[in-house]
């Protein structure tokens, strides 16, 4: 639905609040789907009279308009103050009032200057509808009313600037479908009391026109009310109606058309008018038209409005006269008895409907009408009487009315009205925030709640909810309310308590804490992840003590002179005697133990903390290190053992980095007790993230292991977890599209010198096309006799895509022989 | 050109029916159907023939087109079943499979990240501190008179500086609350220290988790409510729990908390001593005095804490006699518990 604030301001005054209007309305429970602001279009805008209109020779459209544009400042206005304008609008006429826009004037799309078409001078121009911006109609150019002062700025009579909400009013709110509705429910939350519209002179002659109502359906129609206009002129509507209708997305028609349009946003209920002459009698012997609520005979024809034929069924609800349905009821007219310019008497309909029928019909035959809209969310027929007489007032304001009969009213049985009970506890008990029971009168009943008084001494008016749950304190007792018709979506306490919490605000609810967020879940998730990893591995995990042996410390290297020890004052031992810095010295111990236990394949590990002092105090990072010798796989004839080397410590240690979405580079690096040229060191950003390496033979030894005896590598792997979980901990995945092209993988197979890296051939291999190179893979290495001293071969896979297309088998061959040459040249590789 | 046609489907019938594999139906189907077959030929001579009696040829040839086509389909479905009946072949089942070289974790990391799931799903957070604490947070802020013996060096280790290493995790209840405000509901795993010889039954480091809720409306239906909960999770639903008064500093009432005997289910064994039950830990409601020290208003909150002995839990669930193997990293006693988790 589509409000203009200009419009909304009649009903309810908003000053003070326009800027914050779109956010009361969706905190009201109105959801702002889009919000227009329609410009104010200044001084140079205007209304103007056309003097004279004439063609231009040799165009086919254009107009030469002499415009009178009264004491508005012009410097090149005539004496009598005119100009000329050329126009082309077919609907341009000699003698009317239009919308002028003087030169320098900026419009929505446009910006007027003084122009020279076809030689001839103009001065501005005449404008539509859309050119001012407040419609997309450019049909023609905007005719004023008659009687519209020369020189008036178009400011006022379209009450611009202005603003236009797009609103999406939930289907339970029926209430909401009107300008009032939506004033009602911010006046509650503002507090601030609406404007009522004056209540106009009712009085006409009576009207000697008779018509017959007949309610055959009082199910499907619990209200008709019908009321006979006599002598109606149908002419154009003021301009500030037009303008209202326009700026809601409606296009003005007639006056009597217009009315019902505008009652219908007003107040939310739909109202029709049949032309009173075209509706026929039941009963030839009255001589009077009827008008019959009834259901549609089966396979009974339509012509509606929209010029369109449809075949109705028993199901469909029918407005008819003595013979033929005039209207599909609530949904839309019938194209016969609509009012047209011909039109003197009329029959306008106030009703309501069952909101099933009105779906049902809507949907079979594929008619929506913001009629049907409105009924389909269930209207109570309580208003019909006081909606029709809003229209009333208007038409015998408006339409120049001679007679008009009394109101013929079917109201069968009256709509049921529900009282219901609220509990001030059972709000605090909801919504979790306490209401004071006189703030919760005040804010019903300005939503239209009939606060009942003296309940509790009214027996039998409603269930009493005071002895559901007694009340603790006076304060606490049931207040009890009558229900206003327009809300059928208010049947039980918890819609009204739904309500005060609406009108209170969502925002003033306390938020009750529950967790307080202490934990660090990062980084207990990388925790886990990485023993999860070791583990998969193959590593059994080791608990040992938190104080160690000083000695053992210092002879690894970790010296107390780089690091210093945290020394226990009363320690059960000297080999217990300090915190440890380090997981190696006890993994050593773990590995010597087992070792010694005849276990050859020995995969321990430990996540621990290590105790660090510093200029500070000290902290205590957690560490996980492993250390691991032997076997790999178990025997079995699928598989030949392998033991645990280079490759097997580097794949478990960059593995679990890339596990948790890191990849850095390996650096060669020097760590006492691990083996020159074997230790290698991971950093991220200047963060140590761990290392691994061999361990040294003479440290085996000192730990009470016959290292040439053993003839296995020990190797050791380093984390620092708690350096893993803040180089984590903002990391996530960006999707990339899948290659949409298939990926070629080529083979290239040479004999490398010692002298050179595999990093260095995949480096200028990648370097070579990084956008195609997807991946380098080795897939053979080996030496042999073949193969002269100092060589090895390579075999490596090249995997290679396009993102864009299809790679062709030469652009693949170029690129594999610039891969060769570059190879030759800066490696010295022979292609096998 | 009729007997022509007979011969040719004759023909193809045979050497449609010696087909044995996908590739001679493949050059079949392009010697009699294909561009160069006769049948093709013979379509194209439809149009030398009189007007009437092309339709009856036109049919005639796509008869037998089609009845060729059948019999190559038939013939390339009966290959294709005879292949997959040629795959099934006979396997010794009882042969090992792979093996996957799993290591495992240790018996007290399997108890604590039991604990953790169990709690976690309760709604608690996990929270962690030093080991190395201040006398202040081990044992002042606790409630411990200055002249308490567990402040003696021989049941305390200290360190360097006037610290020592914490006796208890509740060290870490002290910083939550000296940090966060109510509600509080966390747990705390981890390290502790005490100055005990290592025999069957103490350890000089040893694990706990405690347990601290803090907040409006807590009471001691709440912490038999969360025991009864972990137990059952720990130990199986037939556990019951239940707590007796007993004496903390820090806690009031305070109590000493029991599960059934896991072992002979409450009927009383050596286990359990002939009581049928087993002491589990410590447990109570927070003492006013703790939260007076920590500035938190003791008449609007109250709170219950428990504490929890890791290697009493992984011995009892275990059968673990000596709680010295649990320090001695053993691979025959580590390789035990690969089955867990
Ligand atoms: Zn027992």
């Amino acid at each position: 639905m589509r409000i203009a604030l200009s419009w909304l301001k009649r009903y309810l005054p908003l000053a003070g609040h326009e800027a914050k209007l779109a956010d009361l309305l969706t905190f009201a429970g109105i959801e702002v789907e889009g919000i227009e602001k329609l410009q104010a279009l200044g001084a140079t805008v205007i209304a103007a009279r056309v003097i004279s209109a004439e063609p231009v020779p040799k165009t086919d459209h254009l107009k030469l308009c002499l415009v009178d544009i009264g004491d508005t400042e012009y410097p090149e206005k005539d004496a009598d103050n005119r100009i000329q304008v050329i126009c082309g609008a077919p609907n341009c006429e000699a003698g009317m009032m239009a919308v002028l826009a003087l030169p320098g004037t900026a419009l929505k799309d446009i910006t007027i200057a003084k122009a020279k078409i076809r030689g001839i001078h103009s001065h501005g121009m005449l404008c539509s509808e859309r050119e001012l911006g407040l419609s997309e109609n450019h049909a023609g150019i905007i005719h004023l009313p008659p009687d519209t002062p020369v020189g008036v700025l178009a400011d006022r009579l379209f009450a611009l600037p202005d603003t236009i909400f797009e609103l999406e009013i939930t289907p339970n709110r029926s209430d909401l479908l009107g300008y009032k509705g939506i004033a009602r429910d911010l006046s509650a939350r503002l507090n601030v009391p609406t404007i009522e519209p004056e209540v106009q002179d009712l009085s006409a002659p009576l009207s000697t026109l008779q018509l017959g109502l007949f309610n055959e359906e009082p199910t499907l129609c619990p209200r008709y009310t019908a009321r006979v206009f006599e002598g109606v002129k149908i002419q154009d509507s003021p301009l500030w109606m037009k303008t209202a209708l326009i700026k809601s997305g409606l296009r003005p028609i007639n006056n009597i058309v217009d009315i019902t349009n505008f009652v219908m946003l007003e107040c939310g209920h739909p109202l029709h008018a049949f032309d009173y002459d075209a509706l026929a009698s039941r009963d030839g012997a009255t001589g009077h038209p009827d008008i019959v609520v009834r259901r549609a005979a089966d396979k009974e024809a339509f012509l509606a409005l929209d010029g369109k034929n449809h075949e109705l069924c028993i199901q469909d609800l029918v407005i008819a006269d003595g013979k033929h349905p005039s209207a599909l009821a609530g949904v839309m007219g019938s194209k016969d008895s609509g009012i047209n310019p011909e039109t003197k008497n009329i029959v306008l309909e106030s009703a309501a409907f069952h909101p099933g029928t009105i779906r049902k019909t809507s949907y079979d035959h594929k008619i929506s009408s913001d009629s049907s809209y409105r009924f389909e969310r269930h209207l109570s027929p309580r208003y019909a009487r006081e909606i029709s007489e809003r229209a009333t007032a208007l038409i015998l304001d408006l339409g120049g009315v001679k007679a008009m009969g009394n109101l013929l009213d079917s109201y069968p049985s009256e709509d049921q009205e529900i009282i219901l009970g609220v509990r001030p506890s059972r709000f605090k008990l909801l919504i979790g925030m306490e209401i004071d029971p006189a703030q919760m009168k005040d804010i019903l009943q300005k939503l239209g709640f009939a606060y009942i008084q003296d309940a509790a001494h009214q027996p039998g008016l409603v269930a009493d909810l005071n002895q559901l749950a007694p009340a603790v304190t006076a304060e606490q007792v049931a207040q009890y309310y009558r229900v206003p018709g327009y809300r059928k979506d208010v049947t039980r306490e918890a819609d009204i308590l739904e309500e005060l919490a609406r009108l209170i605000g969502y925002d003033k609810v306390p938020q009750r804490t529950v967790l307080q967020q202490v934990m660090d879940r990062h980084a207990y998730r990388i925790q886990k992840k990485a023993a999860e990893w070791i583990v998969a591995w193959g590593a059994y995990e080791t608990l040992n003590y938190s104080f160690t042996d000083p000695a053992q410390m210092q002879s690894l290297g970790l010296k107390e002179e780089d690091q210093p020890y945290i020394h226990l004052i009363n320690p059960q031992s000297s080999n217990q005697s300090v915190m440890r810095v380090s997981l190696v010295p006890q993994l050593l111990t773990n590995l010597a133990y087992n070792i010694n236990h005849a276990e050859r394949d020995v995969k321990l590990f430990e996540l621990g903390k290590v105790y660090l002092k510093n200029a500070k105090g000290h902290t205590e990072p957690k560490h996980m290190g492993a250390i691991c010798t032997g076997a790999i796989n178990e025997e079995h004839y699928k598989n030949k053992l392998q033991a645990v080397d280079f490759a097997w410590a580097k794949g478990c240690f960059e593995g679990l980095l890339q596990h948790l979405g890191l990849s850095p580079q390996a650096q060669a690096c020097s760590i006492p007790y691990l083996a020159e040229g074997e230790a290698f060191a991971y950093e991220l950003d200047g963060k140590h993230l761990g290392c691994f390496g061999r361990i040294q033979s003479p440290v085996l030894e000192a730990w009470g292991i016959d290292a040439t005896n053993l003839k296995q590598e020990v190797w050791l792997l380093l984390w620092d977890i708690d350096a893993l979980a803040s180089a984590t901990r903002s990391l996530s995945v960006t999707f990339v599209n899948i290659p949409k092209h298939p990926a070629v993988v080529r083979d290239l197979s040479f004999l490398l010198s010692d002298a050179y890296t595999y990093g260095q051939v995949r480096q200028q291999i990648v370097g070579l096309e990084p956008a195609l190179v997807r991946d380098v893979q080795v897939f053979d290495e080996y030496r042999s006799k073949q193969i002269p001293e100092g060589f090895r071969s390579l075999s490596l896979h090249i995997v290679l895509q396009d993102q864009e297309k299809t790679l062709t088998d030469e652009r693949v061959d170029a690129l594999m022989t610039s891969v060769q040459k570059t190879l030759s040249e800066k490696y010295n590789i022979t292609m096998r | 050109m009729q007997e022509q046609l007979e011969l040719m489907l004759r023909e193809a019938e045979q050497e449609i029916s010696g087909c044995s594999n996908p590739n001679d139906i493949l050059n079949t189907k392009a010697k009699y159907l294909g561009k160069k077959s006769v049948l093709n030929s013979l379509y194209g001579k439809m149009k030398d023939l009189d007007a009437q009696e092309r339709p009856a040829f036109g049919n005639q040839l796509n008869q037998v087109r089609s009845q060729i086509e059948n019999l190559l389909n038939l013939r390339a479905v009966a290959i294709k079943e005879a292949s997959w009946k040629s795959e099934i072949k006979a396997i010794d089942a009882t042969m090992p499979g792979l093996p996957f070289g799993r290591g495992g974790y240790h018996p007290l990391s399997i108890i604590r990240r039991e604990i953790d799931e169990v709690f976690l799903s309760m709604g608690f957070e996990i929270a962690e501190a030093n080991d190395i604490e201040d006398e202040f947070h081990n044992f002042d802020a606790l409630n411990t008179p200055q002249d308490h013996p567990s402040r003696n060096l021989a049941d305390t280790f200290y360190v360097e500086g006037g610290f020592l290493l914490r006796t208890q995790t509740s060290t870490v209840q002290i910083r939550v609350m000296e940090n966060y405000k109510p509600p509080i509901r966390i747990i705390s795993p981890g390290r502790c220290y005490r100055n005990d010889k290592p025999d069957p039954s103490h350890s000089p480091v040893f694990h706990q988790v405690e347990a601290l809720v803090v907040d409006k409306g807590v009471s001691m239906s709440d912490l038999q409510d969360t025991l009864q909960n972990f137990a059952a999770t720990m130990f199986g639903h037939k556990v019951k729990s239940r707590i007796r008064p007993h004496f903390f500093p820090f806690t009031e009432p305070s109590a000493e908390m029991d599960i059934s005997c896991v072992v002979c289910e409450g009927k009383g064994c050596r286990v359990c001593k002939q009581s049928g039950w087993l002491e589990m830990g410590g447990a109570g409601m927070v003492d006013p005095a703790v939260f007076d020290i920590l500035g938190i208003d003791s008449e609007l909150y109250t709170g219950f804490a428990f504490g929890l002995g890791i290697e009493r839990i992984a011995m009892l669930k275990y059968n673990i006699p000596d709680m010295r193997i649990l320090f001695e990293n053993d691979l025959r006693m580590l390789r035990q518990f690969k089955g867990e988790m």
